[in-house]
């Protein structure tokens, strides 16, 4: 098992060395101002025989947690996924049918009793296959899943009782650790059959009250290793790159903290000026509900990209099975129907595409849509006023029918989506030496392997929106409103209305007969 | 008024009214985010697109129609520089609108042949409730392919009432093949086309025989141009499209569960039962009053007393009593109107007739107005208001339907000379 902890200083914090204390035995750090990243490395040998099962099928499985709290992203962890659980899987044989993860993500997922979402059942039902439309995907799994998940108190009870096994040394130790995930913004578990070793890693974007106080202990078992950062981020020296200093240390076995300077290329960036944006659906949804998203103009600026990159503004939706887009609306080409509505084209899109099914038909778990945005037209001179207004795209989409309630609605959470600059460059810039890397976060894949991304930060105060979805409102008790009374009340007019229809048929039967000549009128048929 | 009295100008009118619509929407799509082009076009258009690049009309998602539609449409696949390819866009449109102007030219013809309306008359009511209607005119030139049927149904009473039982069976196969509802047709001209249509009517009281005249040359001749027409052209689309086709043509018709709202009295049934939350499967026998009426009792008792007024009913009773039901399929039974309306007790007694209109806007009105509460204010409007509107608006419809087989019964619409 390996450790790697690293705290993150703005430029702007304090630091007595006084913080970070080193021992032959042990660290400790204390009041720490920082963003933390925990990344716990554990071999395929050191797992439960049940998770081992699972991760033994599978030749990549990633999973992403983001919390729907909003939070600032710290350099170098700028990169965003929407609110929820994403699972991005690929089977160790592509046509294995197994049950076995999905038994693992319902035991994450529970007690989400809400029955509207998706639960899973066999990864061929329940995931979706991305992408469907786009061409120049570099890297994805090939089978991805998605549930709204506010807490991940599930994921944690999990680790501790099975990851954290009685006969563990260090059982209480990794009780607190996996607590501690509870109050994250973020959690990514990586598994891929080449390293056989999985991954947990937690982020915190902003220290507790007080600062971090923490003690890390060397190991006893001299296999296993903890790592220890307290590192500074700036601005590289080409535009792709960034820059980290500060002091590391492997605990137990370095004297003393060691300074460093390094810098590497980094996929995710930061935006220079603060650039924030906000979603919203403009009431009455009705069924119907249009997406917002808002932007203060101020924030579309053209990201500090190299000069010869190209770079578009994107959103990437995911959206639960209760709610989607038409293919056809919005993949069409018409400029009227885009400008009116802040878009550029629909660049790709997988899962759910039905355009009549009810919630209830629909077996997976719903969709992704990447749509490039379009950026307000640039000043002509740069000294006009800047325009105080929100720049707004909107996306049309639709609600499916939702079973009926006692209430006469359901709720539809919708996750906010990720906006983003992506700057495709012509480099041939190695990524992955970035030691705080991260793909598979479903959007990434879609774009070239040269593509720099600068995300927009959220402003709000839940990353999560709610639609009331109206619903057939059926009441138990001695209402009116039960299901029974439909039926006869449906039945009971149906019957009249066909009777007396025959009731009329066989007055003109009896009156006239069923031939041709009926009495009563004149009738100067030919002879 | 002197304009009903040259058809040219009527014609010309109706002719007109489409050229404007078709060039308005055309105006409309090119400068508005909000089409006047139905959606249902656009998925004609790419099902003629995928055609001409040889691939199956199925390939466009919800394309549920006979490959025969694509085909018509392939010249709007064709590809062209700025002004030709709004042109070449507009063709199914135009043959949309020009069907209807047929359908509408075919009416005037029976009524003024068939009925012996003068001529003036038999425009007025052409006029009044096909030719001039905005909501037909509109249908059609917004690239709803409804039209069509009108003409197929206008073309199979031409050719019924003109006594060509061969060519009216190519129609009727021809028609149920585009849209299942007209073998409807089919029963009612069975039954009318008997020996003293054909002119070789010698009365009979043994039972025995009358069963065995049943048996016409008409009647076996359009029996079997209709199977044949109908057989043909499916087994055609069958070989060039396979299960595809049976699938979304037919199956899916058969088998789909229309869950959302509308104006089915059927509807909120519908949906509880879909979301499983009902006790019995009352829906499942919803066929039965249905094809009772339709197929059995309105044929037997009326064919022969009027048909036009008998594939009214039939129409009607198809519309009001099906599982699903929509604005479009209104559409159906207004080509048989101008047949019916001249001789019924709608018209001869105004109270009636007014009654009527304003009692099916009424329900119409009602069902909208909570329809719209749901679908764009987002209130939980499927009870009780979409399910009593939905039911009102059957009621109002099974009235009208009793007066219109009370006239059916005195023999309103009827031919008043036989044609030889």
């Amino acid at each position: 098992m390996k450790r790697r902890i690293t705290f993150i200083q703005r430029v702007d914090a304090s630091f007595d060395p006084q913080q970070a204390v080193l021992t032959a035995s042990s660290l400790s750090v204390r009041g720490l101002d920082a963003a933390r990243e925990d990344r716990i490395t554990v071999g395929l040998d050191e797992l439960p025989e049940e998770l081992r099962a699972v991760l033994e099928q599978s030749h990549e499985l990633h999973l992403r947690w983001a919390s729907e709290r909003s939070f600032d992203a710290a350099v170098p962890f700028s990169s965003r996924v929407s609110p929820g659980l994403h699972a991005h899987y690929t089977p160790l044989e592509s046509e294995s049918s197994s049950e076995a993860l999905c038994t693992l993500l319902r035991t994450i997922v529970a007690p989400n009793k809400d029955t509207q979402f998706k639960g899973c059942s066999k990864q061929e039902e329940s995931f979706i296959t991305p992408p469907l439309l786009s061409t120049r995907f570099a890297s994805s799994t090939s089978l991805q899943y998605y549930t709204y998940l506010p807490s991940i108190q599930s994921l944690v009870e999990y680790i501790q009782n099975t990851v954290c096994g009685k006969n563990r040394t260090d059982g209480s130790e990794c009780h607190t650790r996996a607590d501690a995930l509870l109050s994250a913004d973020s959690v990514d578990i990586d598994y891929d059959s080449d390293s056989h070793a999985l991954t947990v890693s937690g982020l915190w974007n902003s220290p507790p009250t007080g600062g971090w106080t923490d003690q890390f202990q060397k190991p006893e078992s001299a296999a296993d290793q903890i790592e220890f950062g307290l590192l500074g981020a700036d601005a590289g020296l080409e535009p792709e790159e960034i820059k980290m200093g500060g002091l590391l240390a492997v605990v137990g076995q370095d004297k003393k903290l060691k300074p460093t300077m390094f810098s590497f290329p980094s996929r995710h960036q930061q935006l220079t000026e603060p650039s924030s944006y906000t979603v919203s659906f403009a009431p009455p949804t009705g069924l119907h509900p249009t997406m917002s998203i808002s932007m203060p103009r101020s924030s579309l600026k053209r990201p500090p990209a190299p000069s010869d990159a190209t770079c578009a503004l994107h959103t990437y939706l995911t959206l639960p099975s209760t709610i989607f887009g038409d293919q056809y609306q919005l993949a069409t080409t018409d400029p009227l129907f885009l400008e009116s509505h802040n878009l550029v084209a629909l660049r790709a899109l997988a899962g759910e595409m039905d355009l009549e099914a009810p919630d209830w038909v629909v077996q997976r778990w719903g969709s992704n849509w990447l749509l490039e945005l379009a950026t307000p037209p640039e000043a002509e001179d740069g000294t006009s006023a800047p325009d105080p207004s929100n720049w707004t795209a909107t996306i049309p989409l639709h609600l499916r029918y939702l079973p009926p309630s006692e209430t006469g609605y359901r709720t539809a959470h919708i996750p906010w989506p990720v906006v983003f600059w992506a700057c495709t460059t012509e480099d041939d810039t190695k990524m992955s030496v970035n030691p705080f890397d991260r793909t598979n976060l479903g959007w990434d894949g879609l774009f070239g392997p040269r593509t720099l991304f600068y995300q927009l930060q959220p402003a709000g105060d839940r990353l999560v929106e709610e639609i009331d979805v109206p619903v057939l409102r059926l009441e138990g008790g001695d209402s009116y409103f039960q299901g029974k009374y439909i039926e006869l009340g449906t039945c009971v007019v149906i019957s009249l209305g066909f009777i007396w229809v025959l009731w009329r048929l066989a007055r003109v039967a009896w009156l006239s007969g069923i031939g041709s000549k009926p009495a009563g009128t004149v009738h100067d048929k030919k002879e | 008024m002197a304009l009903f009295n040259s058809p040219a100008r009527v014609f010309l009118a109706a002719t007109v009214l489409r050229l404007i619509l078709l060039v308005y929407g055309g105006w409309q799509d090119a400068y508005s985010a909000v089409k006047y082009t139905d959606i249902d076009y656009m998925v004609f258009t790419d099902a003629g697109r995928y055609v001409a690049k040889g691939e199956s009309p199925y390939a466009r998602d919800t394309y549920r129609y006979t490959p025969l539609l694509a085909w018509m449409l392939l010249p709007t696949a064709w590809e062209g520089a700025a002004p030709w390819s709004s042109l070449t866009f507009a063709f199914g449109k135009a043959l949309f609108a020009l069907s209807d102007v047929l359908a509408g030219w075919l009416v005037v013809q029976l009524l003024v042949r068939c009925y012996r309306f003068p001529v003036e008359r038999a425009l007025r009511y052409v006029a009044a409730v096909w030719l001039w209607n905005p909501m037909v005119a509109n249908i059609s030139t917004r690239g709803s392919s409804e039209g069509l049927l009108g003409v197929l149904v206008a073309a199979l009473l031409w050719a019924t009432l003109t006594k060509k039982p061969i060519l009216a069976g190519l129609i009727l196969g021809l028609a149920v093949h585009f849209k299942i509802y007209p073998f409807i047709y089919g029963v009612s001209i069975l039954w009318w086309w008997d020996a003293e249509r054909d002119g070789s009517a010698t009365a009979c009281s043994d039972l025995l025989s009358k069963a065995f005249r049943f048996i016409t040359p008409s009647r076996v001749k359009f029996t079997v141009a209709a199977l044949a027409s109908f057989v043909a052209l499916n087994l055609v689309m069958y070989l060039q499209y396979g299960q595809p086709f049976l699938h979304h043509t037919f199956f899916h018709h058969l088998t789909r569960i229309d869950h959302r709202h509308n104006f089915s009295p059927y509807s909120t049934l519908l949906y509880l039962s879909a979301a499983g939350g009902a006790e019995t499967r009352f829906e499942a026998l919803a066929f039965l009053p249905q094809l009772i009426l339709v197929v059995v009792a309105l044929p037997l008792v009326l064919a022969k007393k009027s048909l036009t007024t008998a594939m009214l009913a039939q129409t009607f009773t198809f519309v009001t009593f099906n599982k699903v039901c929509t604005s479009q399929y209104f559409l159906w039974y207004l080509i048989l109107l101008p047949f019916y309306l001249p001789s019924s007790s709608l018209i001869r007694k105004p109270t009636l007739g007014i009654s009527a209109a304003v009692l099916w806007i009424a329900g119409q009105a009602l069902w909208l107005h909570q329809g719209y509460n749901l679908e764009f204010l987002g209130l939980p409007s499927f009870v009780p208001g979409l399910f009593l509107a939905g039911l009102f608006f059957f009621a109002v419809n099974v009235w009208i339907l009793g007066i219109i087989v009370r006239d059916g019964g005195e023999g309103a619409g009827e031919i008043t000379v036989a044609l030889k």
